[in-house]
């Protein structure tokens, strides 16, 4: 009742709101992106950056998508599915798939074998240089095998004799890799276990199409500098202009596949802007449809009434980054000698609680969002949204509810001045007993020109000093100039890092996955918190304990919920002994012609940038517009 | 003169290859690591590492161990059993230069075709020369030899795109935002500078000093933001250049008048100078005793003194038009070579570097050997060659 009730009354929003209706639908979408992020490599098998692929996802249709609920759907396959768990998986492609090139001329057929083609290229060490390979090598049987023997046969016998592998029939990838073209039409992916989740790596390009015809036109060096005018595409759009720095214009492609079923607009401008003070410049001069706004911006905005643009002001939906503030555990000074101060300290369960429970985080996350701080509240380790149970509830309300915390639009949750209190003091008497010096100093580093990050770390110094006492905690801003990693990560300068995580596809395991103890695959254990080097026999006991629950999670690959219920405990496990300090989610406000419920929206992958099915209006939104389409998704 | 000319154009060109030859050589003497993203520093394992350095012509693989299973007291004392072996600089640079010279393959749209083996200038005249095909047959129809210049290609900004590429791409753009802006500030800085002189101490002179000293004074970041606004709010002007518009020209039209304002202060500054020190001078008084027009005095005398210490730098300032601005091109998104430099710092793209200090270095070296040459066009007393108050 509750639910029709929530229908109904959303959908007399939707329709209240028709006055606004009759305004136009935009046919050429102009967007933006900072100068920052400019794209650097067109090869959508070899990039890894959100820069290249938030445009690459628009050139090249993938066997599945996702939705705007983040679903998954299928697109260059017509149906997909599992018939022993998710050991093997099937894909049928659509009919009548081409590849054209930039101009839309029909260069071949997208088939089956394409798909071979592709992940031949991202195993092969020579020719990707082990660019997303660490996916397919996880998970489809055979593929490290052959990403081996590629490596091998480039040390032996060189680059050349690598280049000329390939996919074909009777190719020692066909005969090694778990991928099986039977017919023209069928892909069969047989993975190394059952991946209940395997549908969801279908989304992401290293399980993407590559012509063997366009790598005898260009050949396999010609690939891998490939450009946006010798490329072959097979997605919703092509490129028709690009110009470093400047701009970019992506084309309704002809003879698209899919023309029939999915709206696009007529040609989307990626315009690459100085800053986003520059993009609201243009969005005011009607040059852009949507700008992201700074919070200097946002409170101008915001505090005067008389700006017509008060009404318009729009909260973006959450980034799927899940932000962290990763503590080291093996730093170093910066004599290069080893910082006992902040190993000991840190490597103390106390300690850690008392930064866990000790900071309230509100004016940090007022640096994102000053209107709604708490909406970027993040309690857990995992982002929202990359997986549910089989009744639909986020995976992270299990951790939530494991680890007792839930998120409160009015106030920080987390902070508790008492439990904080009780840990400083137990925290005190156990490292001054062994030689610890207080107050323990936090190195925490930002670019040194960044000048909004030291806006925020300023807030961070007050907020640890208000919330601990200087003369317990101390956070120290440094700087660095231009390498996070030649200068501060290698070296291991900094106590704490503060950085998002965005999964590849929709399992807990590629968060948790990132930091367990002795994987020299967990990203983040051996290039941020450097737990292997730890000394500490508790706080190694503790990433023992969460490794074992992780990998036991894991394992269990027959029963959804039971997987993500044992993930949950994993993950509970590694917040209560605090061994990282859940931050914040981004949360922005903008103006905005475009509905941002009707846009692919996905916790994972690099769907979320496909310019598809997008509604928009020429006038722009207001705030109440947005509201209701937000009440109508929730109703759906 | 003729000899003159070689002697300097020599000079030029050694100075040219000493300039890169010693960038270069610092560029390879910083550590490794640089040649890597972050992701790549922090996922690559040792071996990729090393083989991503051989691929830049850093390493090379060792002749004794690499993929002969070799490690510790078996493996050479050069690459301990790792596979790789460091290269020399200078022969990393001999590289850079063979590579220089390469004959490739373009195809009809002129485009290069890679799957055709590039062959180095001599062999391929060599092999001409007897008659052989020194691309083994591998070239089809249509397709066209020419000697690629190739200075390598992008690691970072514009992976896999041939520097000279890059390079050729963007010295258009702003070469003709440049000279347009520097031939406006010309004309206008000249003209009000001479305007100025001939006024001195009066409103007009007034007005264009504070011109000046507001212009030099004011962040120029303000003043383009205030252009920017203005123009957009009251001319309707694009805010940014876009190639692609209906009306391209209209949006170069912001970015030229912001490069336009500093220049234009600075030449009215110079000319105002040097005119008022030339006004001073005897011959100056005797024209005018003798009845010439103030005109025919400012323009065929003074200003034409005054122009010889300007002049000396105006093929300089064309020449370096090609490298554009980094504020005015990184503030209206232009496409130019302005902010390419330091973003190819930046992230460590080394062959961009490297073939955007050749470039400058040869402008440099060039504007200021046609700025010398300028000036004895137009003041013939000033002599570059001979003995005594030579140049």
């Amino acid at each position: 009742m509750k639910k029709f009730l929530a229908l109904v009354m959303a959908l007399c929003m939707v329709l209240g709101m028709a006055s606004f209706a009759s305004a136009d639908e935009i046919k050429n979408l102009n967007t933006y992106e900072t100068q920052a992020r400019e794209l650097e490599t067109w090869n959508i098998h070899y990039s890894q950056a959100a820069a290249d692929l938030n445009v690459l996802t628009n050139c090249f249709d993938g066997l599945l998508t996702n939705d705007n609920h983040g679903n998954l759907k299928p697109n260059a396959a017509a149906s997909y599915g599992t018939e022993d768990g998710g050991k093997t998986w099937t894909f049928t492609l659509n009919e009548g798939m081409k590849w054209i090139n930039k101009d839309g001329e029909v260069q071949a057929d997208v088939v089956a074998q394409d798909w071979a083609t592709g992940l031949e290229w991202v195993l092969n060490y020579a020719k990707n240089d082990s660019y997303n390979s660490s996916m397919p090598m996880e998970m489809i049987a055979g593929a490290e095998e052959y990403y081996n023997y590629t490596k091998e046969l480039t040390e032996t016998e060189g680059t050349e004799a690598a280049f000329a592998l390939t996919a074909d029939e009777g190719s020692k990838f066909a005969e090694t890799v778990g991928i099986q073209i039977p017919d023209e039409k069928t892909i069969v992916y047989t993975c190394v276990d059952a991946l209940p989740y395997f549908a969801s790596v279908a989304t992401y390009n290293c399980l993407y199409p590559l012509s063997a015809e366009l790598i005898e036109e260009v050949g396999v060096q010609g690939y891998r500098d490939i450009t946006w005018e010798d490329m072959w595409y097979n997605g919703a759009y092509t490129v028709t202009y690009f110009e470093n720095l400047n701009q970019k214009v992506l084309t309704a492609a002809p003879n698209y596949w899919n023309a029939e079923n999915v709206k696009r607009f007529d040609t989307v401008t990626i315009k690459m802007v100085e800053s986003t003070a520059n993009a609201y410049q243009l969005y005011l001069a009607g040059e852009l449809d949507h700008v992201s706004l700074d919070q200097a911006t946002l409170q101008e905005i915001y505090n005067d009434d008389a700006n017509p643009n008060k009404a318009k002001l729009v909260e973006a939906r959450p980034t799927k980054y899940s932000y962290q503030m990763h503590l080291v555990y093996s730093k170093n000074k910066e004599d290069d000698t080893p910082d006992d101060n902040w190993n000991t300290a840190v490597a103390n369960e106390n300690f850690r609680k008392s930064l866990y429970y000790g900071l309230d985080l509100t004016n940090y996350l007022a640096r994102t969002n000053s209107i709604n701080p708490q909406k970027c509240q993040n309690y857990v380790y995992t982002g929202n949204g990359v997986a549910f149970t089989s009744d639909g509830k986020d995976y992270t309300e299990l951790v939530r509810k494991e680890i007792g915390l839930e998120y409160d639009a009015e106030k920080y949750n987390r902070y508790d001045p008492d439990k904080a209190a009780e840990y400083k003091a137990k925290a005190i008497e156990e490292l001054t007993a062994k030689g610890v010096t207080f107050p323990v100093e936090v190195d925490y580093y930002i670019m040194g020109n960044n000048t909004t990050a030291a806006e925020t770390a300023k807030v961070l110094e007050n907020i640890f000093a208000e919330g601990l006492g200087e003369d317990y905690v101390k956070l120290v801003t440094k700087t660095y100039i231009s390498s996070l990693a030649n200068e501060v990560r290698k070296p291991r300068y900094a106590s704490i890092f503060i950085n998002g995580w965005g999964a590849d596809f929709a399992d807990p395991i590629n968060f948790l996955g990132q930091e367990t103890y002795d994987d020299t695959a967990a990203y983040y254990s051996n290039a941020y918190s450097m737990i292997n080097d730890a000394k500490d026999e508790d706080l190694i006991a503790a990433y023992k304990e969460f490794t074992d629950l992780t990998v036991a999670a894991k394992a269990i690959t027959d029963d959804i919920d039971a997987r993500y219920a044992a993930f949950a405990k994993a993950e509970a496990c590694f917040l209560g002994h605090c061994l990282t300090i859940p931050m914040s989610y981004e949360v922005a406000w903008e103006l905005t012609k475009i509905n941002n419920y009707s846009k692919v929206y996905s916790a994972y992958g690099m769907q979320a940038y496909r310019y598809v099915d997008w509604e928009t209006n020429t006038d722009g939104y207001t705030t109440e517009d947005m509201e209701a389409f937000a009440a109508a998704y929730a109703a759906e | 003169m003729a000899k003159y000319i070689l002697k300097r154009l020599f000079q030029s060109l050694i100075t040219v290859l000493l300039v890169v030859s010693v960038v270069f050589i610092l560029l390879r003497m910083m550590p490794s690591d640089y040649f890597f993203t972050e992701d790549e520093l922090m996922k690559f394992t040792e071996v990729q590492k090393n083989a991503k350095l051989e691929r830049l012509g850093i390493m090379a693989m060792c002749p004794e161990c690499h993929g002969s299973g070799k490690t510790g007291e078996e493996a050479c004392g050069h690459c301990h059993g790792e596979g790789y072996v460091n290269r020399s600089v200078f022969a990393q640079l001999g590289d850079f230069f063979y590579e220089m010279l390469e004959m490739r393959a373009y195809n009809a749209k002129g485009k290069e075709v890679k799957t055709v083996t590039p062959v180095p200038l001599w062999t391929y005249l060599r092999q001409q020369g007897a008659g052989e095909d020194p691309f083994n047959g591998t070239l089809k129809d249509g397709y066209r030899v020419k000697l690629a210049f190739n200075l390598g290609k992008s690691i970072r900004l514009e992976k896999g795109q041939y520097v000279t590429d890059v390079i050729s791409n963007k010295m258009g753009v702003s070469m003709e935002i440049g000279l347009i802006s520097l031939a406006i500030s010309l004309v206008l800085g000249v003209v009000f500078g001479v305007a100025q002189a001939h006024y001195k101490g009066g409103a007009f002179d007034h007005i264009g000093t504070g011109f000046t000293v507001v212009v030099n004074a004011v962040p120029h970041l303000v003043i383009y933001t205030i252009i920017m606004i203005a123009g957009s709010s009251l001319f309707g002007l694009p805010m940014r250049y876009d190639a692609t518009a209906a009306n391209p020209t209209l949006t170069k039209i912001l970015p030229i008048v912001c490069l336009s304002v500093a220049s234009t202060a600075g030449y009215m500054l110079w000319t105002r100078r040097y005119m008022v020190d030339e006004l001073n001078k005897d011959y100056i008084r005797l024209a005018k005793l003798k009845g010439l027009s103030t005109r025919k005095v400012m323009f065929r005398h003074v200003l034409k003194n005054a122009f010889v210490p300007l002049a000396q730098y105006l093929p300089y300032s064309i020449l370096l038009t090609v490298g554009g601005s980094l504020l005015v091109e990184t503030f209206f998104s232009v496409p130019g070579m302005g902010p390419e430099l330091t973003k190819a710092i930046g992230r460590y793209d080394l062959n961009l570097v490297q073939g955007i200090v050749l470039l400058y270095a040869t402008m440099g070296i060039l504007g200021v050997f046609l700025g010398d040459l300028l000036m004895t066009v137009i003041d013939p007393r000033i002599k570059l060659t001979g003995k005594g108050d030579v140049r």
